[in-house]
């Protein structure tokens, strides 16, 4: 930190105060007595004409040394003793030759010329000087922040270079979860009061420096900067004096707003790094995941496959037998169900669905699915009424079909032996399809609830099923775009869950 | 006939094999198991079979790419699938396969493929004339559709959809393959054609549209005129 020393007095030395230093005038003093001195011996050999320009000596040292006060306090003290010692009468303050007057003056102007000049190349000089010194400063700033990889890190080493090189108290705050929390401070363990926070939240969301010493102030004691890149805050960071006088001189905010534009190239490089070890996280979770609904897919449904087919080319030898044999092939159905359905969770909560949307008719995709179950619904009767001329529904068919499915199964396990319609009427522009039972319907409340997964109607537990279809409807149709609803039947009793078509889902008919 | 027909059974599960093994022997059929896509080409080569049961998901090769050669050995391929394998159905059946079965299976279903299947591969020399489904009667020398008796008119897309389906009755063909040959290769993706000419053929045929009994779609993957 050499350099920052350096900078710091090259500072006091630009600014010598009101009345010049002690030294500058101790050094005047001795080169003019010294000139004297060398004057009175050079005018005991006889000649005494032009002693005066000795005299400039002390005062062009004193005014380019020490500045212009120094120059001029100089330059005065010169004229005496050129007065006094060498201008006739000697040895008293009195001129007689007007002549000499003007070699005062000239003394003065002289000083008050080659101070000027001096203290601005003098000032060149500094900042030349200071600008280099900052540059470096900066890069060595940037070097140290390239090798920061974690947040806290950074966090603490910007609270404490910053702190030191401006002379401060310093806290780094960031957002967590709609709070602003402290990521790092000097000295540790500030804890920002509601005033403070009130300040940085305003530095987050305006984007803009906030607090004391800044165009949006506030009963702060700190500067709040804004610490990011272009439209995004990450973090704030604040500044304080001790003396709670204000955080910073004006000249050195750029300097922090330098510093804290490299911190904030840093701060994204590491949320960015973050984010993708993150992804590459998320891949190897989604990865096992894919490699886990794979493999129990086929574990599972390769013996069921076996066990359903089996049971299917098995012929019963009595009645006993055939009892048996459809008890075992419906429960193995049952068991093949729900394996299936908690793929079909399992795949909806990957977001795994693959769909390919495309025109389907509503009557042809309802008769497929009906006809699917016609061993499910054994002879129950399934009313189908869709007007012919309804426009086509974009949707993806297989999940379509297996939405319907789910829908009539659902009905039928709760409408029991009542018959279940399937309706499709147009609302509006939009066009709703409702799968209908006449059962005892959904309890009020529960009409968002049944949707859930597991969710299942209160008194409905014996009537089977794993609480997932409705679930699964839902996951498929929102995947699709589409909207579901439950609700009980107008005029009697008994359940209508919906499936909802917005018009951008639907296709009136080419001619053709 | 001098020897049983033989069917290839190809599937890495030999559970599934035995299962296949079983009911179609049964059927009167001879079965060859294959467990990898080596012994099927293997059994292709020294069994000729006149089908092969394929399993697409083989340890050592893509099941897709042996049907273009199953296809070109003169075999019918039916593909045994998982039920949500849309996708997977329909290239198979873009590359030549004559139809699929979703697992699970039933295993009177497996055989009405196979008899489809073969039915088409000893017809496909002579053309059928008459097809019959129910009540309906469709004529594809004279290009006239009747139901019980009675001509019924068509529009040109629905006769050339129905006489493609018919002249496959019973097998899939895929919403591509019909696009393709009806309304031209630039229409294959226009699955609202062929939804518009079903509503009109269905409406003209079919006793309760709801439940049709002549045209069975399969969701995803195209229509099957139900023959018989």
């Amino acid at each position: 930190m050499a350099v920052m020393a350096a900078l710091r007095s090259d500072t006091e030395n630009l600014h010598p105060g009101p009345f010049g230093t002690v030294t500058g005038h101790a050094v005047s003093l001795g080169t003019t007595a010294l000139v004297t001195l060398a004057g009175l011996a050079i005018a005991g050999h006889g000649t005494i004409a032009n002693i005066g320009l000795l005299y400039l000596l002390p005062v062009l040292v004193a005014a380019t040394r020490y500045g212009l006060r120094t120059g001029i306090v100089t330059s005065l003290v010169c004229s005496l003793a050129y007065n006094f010692f060498f201008i006739p009468p000697t040895h008293t303050f009195t001129i007689e030759d007007p002549q000499n007057i003007v070699g005062v003056m000239v003394l003065l102007g002289v000083a008050i010329v080659a101070s000027k000049l001096a203290s601005h190349a003098r000032g060149q000089a500094l900042i030349a000087r200071a600008s280099a010194a900052q540059s470096a400063m900066l890069a060595g700033f940037a070097r140290q922040l390239t090798g920061i990889s974690t947040m806290d890190a950074l966090a603490q080493m910007l609270c404490r270079t910053i702190g030191e090189l401006l002379d401060g108290d310093t806290v780094l705050l960031v957002r967590d979860e709609g709070t602003i929390a402290v990521a790092a401070s000097l000295p540790e363990g500030f804890r920002p009061d509601p005033i403070d926070i009130a300040a940085a939240s305003l530095a987050f969301e305006r984007n803009r420096p906030a607090g004391l010493g800044s165009d949006m102030g506030g009963a702060s004691e700190w500067l709040f900067q804004p610490v990011g890149t272009g439209e995004r805050v990450i973090a704030v960071f604040g500044i304080a004096r001790q003396d709670a006088a204000m955080p910073l001189a004006q000249e050195r905010r750029p300097l922090l707003e330098s510093l804290l534009d490299q911190a904030g190239l840093a701060l994204e490089r590491i949320a960015l790094e973050q984010e993708m070890a993150g992804l590459a996280q998320v891949r190897e979770r989604d990865r096992l995941r894919h490699a886990l609904l794979s493999s129990v897919s086929h574990d599972l449904r390769t013996p069921l496959t076996t066990i359903l087919g089996t049971l299917g080319a098995m012929r019963a030898a009595d009645g006993e037998q055939a009892q048996q044999l459809a008890t075992t092939r419906s429960e193995a159905a049952r068991l093949h169900r729900f394996v299936d359905n908690l793929l079909d969770m399992a795949r909806i909560e990957a977001g795994a669905l693959d769909r390919r949307i495309e025109a389907v008719d509503l009557s042809e995709a309802v008769a497929a699915a009906v006809d699917d179950m016609a061993r499910t619904l054994g002879g129950q009767a399934v009313m189908v009424e869709i007007a012919p001329d309804l426009p086509l529904v974009m949707v993806d068919p297989q999940l379509f079909h297996h939405c319907l499915i789910n829908l009539i199964d659902n009905a039928v396990k709760h409408g029991g032996p009542t018959p279940v319609a399937v309706r499709a009427t147009r609302a509006g522009n939009a066009l709703v399809l409702a799968v209908e039972d006449e059962g005892p319907g959904i309890p009020p409340g529960d009409e968002r609830r049944i949707f859930e997964t597991f969710a299942r109607i209160e008194g409905s537990d014996r009537k089977g099923g794993t609480g997932l279809g409705l679930a699964i409807v839902k996951g498929f149709a929102e995947a699709m775009g589409l909207g579901v609803e439950a609700a009980n039947r107008g005029g009697g009793p008994g359940a209508s869950l919906r499936i909802r078509f917005e018009p951008a889902q639907l296709k009136e008919l080419p001619e053709g | 006939m001098s020897r049983p027909i033989t069917v290839v059974v190809v599937d890495d599960e030999p559970a599934i094999r035995r299962l296949f093994h079983a009911s179609l022997s049964r059927a009167g059929y001879r079965v060859v198991e294959a467990g990898t896509a080596r012994e099927a080409m293997a059994a292709l080569a020294i069994d000729k079979p006149e089908v092969v049961l394929l399993d697409l998901g083989l340890p050592d090769r893509d099941g897709l790419e042996l049907i273009p050669l199953i296809r070109g050995a003169g075999a019918a391929v039916i593909v045994v699938s998982a039920r949500d394998a849309t996708a997977q159905k329909v290239a198979a059946l873009d590359l030549g396969a004559d139809d699929y079965v979703s697992k699970p299976f039933d295993s009177e279903e497996v055989l009405a493929r196979i008899r489809t299947a073969l039915r088409h591969r000893l017809a496909s020399e002579s053309v059928t004339s008459v097809v019959r489904s129910g009540a309906v009667e469709i004529d594809l020398v004279a290009r006239i559709v009747r139901k019980r008796g009675e001509e019924v008119h068509l529009t040109p897309k629905e006769y050339d959809l129905l006489a493609m389906l018919a002249k496959a009755a019973g097998r899939v063909v895929t919403h591509a393959q019909l696009l393709r040959a009806i309304w031209g290769p630039g229409h294959e993706s226009d699955v609202e054609y062929l939804r518009v000419a079903a509503r009109g053929i269905r409406r003209k045929l079919e006793d309760d549209p709801a439940r049709p009994s002549l045209l069975r779609n399969e969701p995803g993957v195209g229509y099957r005129l139900l023959a018989g």
